[in-house]
């Protein structure tokens, strides 16, 4: 295959503030990144941006973003949200679903026909479509699509949508993977004996910044420690966990423990322990660094993710990780950088919260191991030579 | 509070050793009964998916279980935030309470019997299976064993 000059990019949501999830951040700083090393980025995506509603909040068309061109599409209208949730909760009870139970999830997933139209009629114009998650309806049809150019950027974790046979296909037929972890590669080659000559390990770069870690604790008034969570708050990201584990932290110990959260969605938390935690939203990204910078912990207790960006920031804030040890990316990430610890269940949770909150250097040093790791695994140069590495050389 | 402290420099820390000290003292707090308690039961039920492959922990759980899942039915103070009216309205919780403890307490006491026979049966059920496993490893074993000396009587024929 030829260099891949003219490179789209396929996503569900269009990453403008802090409004979208993790997987959606990533394609776009990857498209950035890939135009202004000088290849022509086209970011196809949908009008959406609540990932709820999936609601046509944007207007449709083409608006030039930075050096690249977004084009907006309506979601399908006509997609049977009662169909996709009855798909779905027969899919979530596990054990594997008939083919039209599969195949009537992904025709009612967001979906979107003018996209695909397009696709169809300026595939032709991209040496390299990059298209991703793998768990929505527009990535599975966009891939269908110039299959031999396809690349997809599948964000996979071990859950039951990952066993659909039409998952299994959709892997089988494109050019190639992009993953963002060795315990993610693993888990394609596990699940649809995903080839290792396709699969390549880019990950996402982040810029290494400074922050000052008593700025933020200063500017809100908070004279207790504080660990930090950052990201959507729900049941699939471990925050009710979390927030359950902490209370039971400060009525055992007796410590004052706050917990600081940014991101979305409503914190469910046992009622005695809401008074406790500090809720900020969204913030600017410099405030948010303060306040990983400051914080004893950066806990991160989901058990599905693909990558875990908000814990390469935190290291960047030379903040220790706490995360959950069923996590096989996050745990793999701390353990290849000694910058953070894992538990299995509150007694290990107890203790290793203790040993932090008591060795203020053995904090330093796993911030700092975990800071070092960013910058050598993490360095945007090394993400986008692997990258270009996999489009240029595919085939 | 953790018993043990270290001196840490960067060069020096290995996650995966510490992980290993910090689980060795949880395990033996728990098999000191440390955390057998009704909190940890209920901070953990939402990790109960994630313990699947955690025997011994299962085991643990279920004894935080056996007091997590008593409601407490005695009685208990009451207060009134607002101070306006306060009194008054402390007098006429307590005077509903009186009327109400008698069906309140049976209901509950019913629903801990409930409990109480459902911790007992998972229990049950639990040993019962393990017993099985146990029996059917040895009974595995002593197979292997059989066919490793079978196989190695046919090598010297």
């Amino acid at each position: 295959m030829a260099r891949a000059d003219r490179i789209a990019f396929v996503a569900p949501r269009f990453a403008e503030g802090g409004t979208v999830g993790g997987a959606e951040t990533l394609l776009k700083n990857l498209a950035e990144h890939a135009a202004a090393a000088g290849r022509k980025v086209t970011f196809l995506t949908t009008c959406a941006q609540n990932h709820f509603s999936w609601e046509n909040t944007l207007p449709p068309g083409r608006r030039q973003v930075g050096r690249m061109e977004v084009h907006f599409f309506p979601v399908d209208a006509d997609r049977d949200v009662g169909a996709f949730l009855r798909a779905q909760q027969q899919i979530d009870r596990g054990g594997g679903v008939p083919a039209p139970v599969e195949e009537a999830w992904i025709k009612n997933s967001v979906n979107s026909r003018a996209l695909c139209d397009f696709l169809k009629a300026h595939g032709g114009d991209f040496d390299r479509i990059l298209a991703g998650p793998y768990l929505f309806g527009v990535t599975y049809h966009a891939a269908q699509i110039w299959p031999q150019k396809t690349f997809l950027v599948p964000c996979l974790h071990d859950e039951v949508f990952a066993y659909l046979g039409l998952m299994r296909c959709m892997f089988g037929s494109v050019a190639g993977c992009l993953f963002n972890a060795e315990p993610e590669r693993d888990l394609a080659q596990r699940l649809y004996n995903f080839p290792a000559a396709k699969s390549t390990i880019v990950g996402m770069g982040l810029d290494p910044f400074e922050a000052d870690a008593t700025a933020f604790a200063k500017r809100r008034g908070l004279t207790v420690p504080y660990v930090m969570y950052s990201g959507r708050r729900e049941l699939l990201k471990g925050t009710p966990l979390l927030c359950g584990y902490l209370h039971a932290f400060r009525e055992r110990t007796g410590r004052d423990l706050k917990l600081v959260c940014t991101g979305s969605g409503p914190i469910e938390a046992p009622p005695e322990f809401v008074d406790h935690i500090l809720d900020l939203g969204f913030v600017s990204e410099q405030e948010k660094r303060e306040a990983m910078a400051g914080a004893v912990a950066f806990i991160h207790p989901s058990v599905n993710e693909s990558f875990g960006i908000v814990l390469l920031e935190a290291w960047l804030a030379r903040t220790p990780g706490l995360v959950h040890a069923k996590s096989a990316v996050l745990r793999w990430q701390c353990e290849q950088s000694n910058g953070g610890l894992w538990f299995r269940h509150y007694p290990d949770f107890e203790e290793a919260l203790l040993r932090l909150l008591d060795e203020p250097a053995l904090r330093r040093a796993l911030g700092q191991n975990g800071r070092a790791y960013v910058e050598r695994a993490y360095a945007w140069p090394a993400i986008m030579q692997r990258l270009f590495q996999a489009l240029d050389h595919a085939g | 509070m953790s018993d043990q402290t270290f001196e840490i420099n960067t060069a020096g820390v290995d996650a995966a050793k510490l992980v290993a000290e910090i689980r060795a003292a949880a395990e033996k707090k728990m098999t000191d009964g440390v955390y057998a308690e009704a909190r940890i039961a209920r901070a953990e039920r939402l990790n109960l998916a994630n313990l699947r492959d955690a025997d011994e922990f299962l085991n643990f759980y279920l004894k935080c279980l056996r007091d997590a899942a008593f409601v407490d039915i005695s009685d208990f103070p009451i207060r009134e935030r607002r101070a306006f009216l306060g009194p008054a309205l402390v007098a006429l919780k307590k005077v509903l309470w009186g009327l109400l403890k008698f069906y309140t307490y049976r209901l509950w006491s019913q629903q801990n019997q409930v409990n109480g026979l459902l911790v007992t049966a998972v229990e049950g059920v639990d040993q019962k299976y393990a017993a099985k496993i146990q029996a059917l490893e040895q009974r595995v074993q002593a197979l292997e064993k059989q066919v490793a000396e079978l196989s190695k009587a046919g090598e010297g024929t």
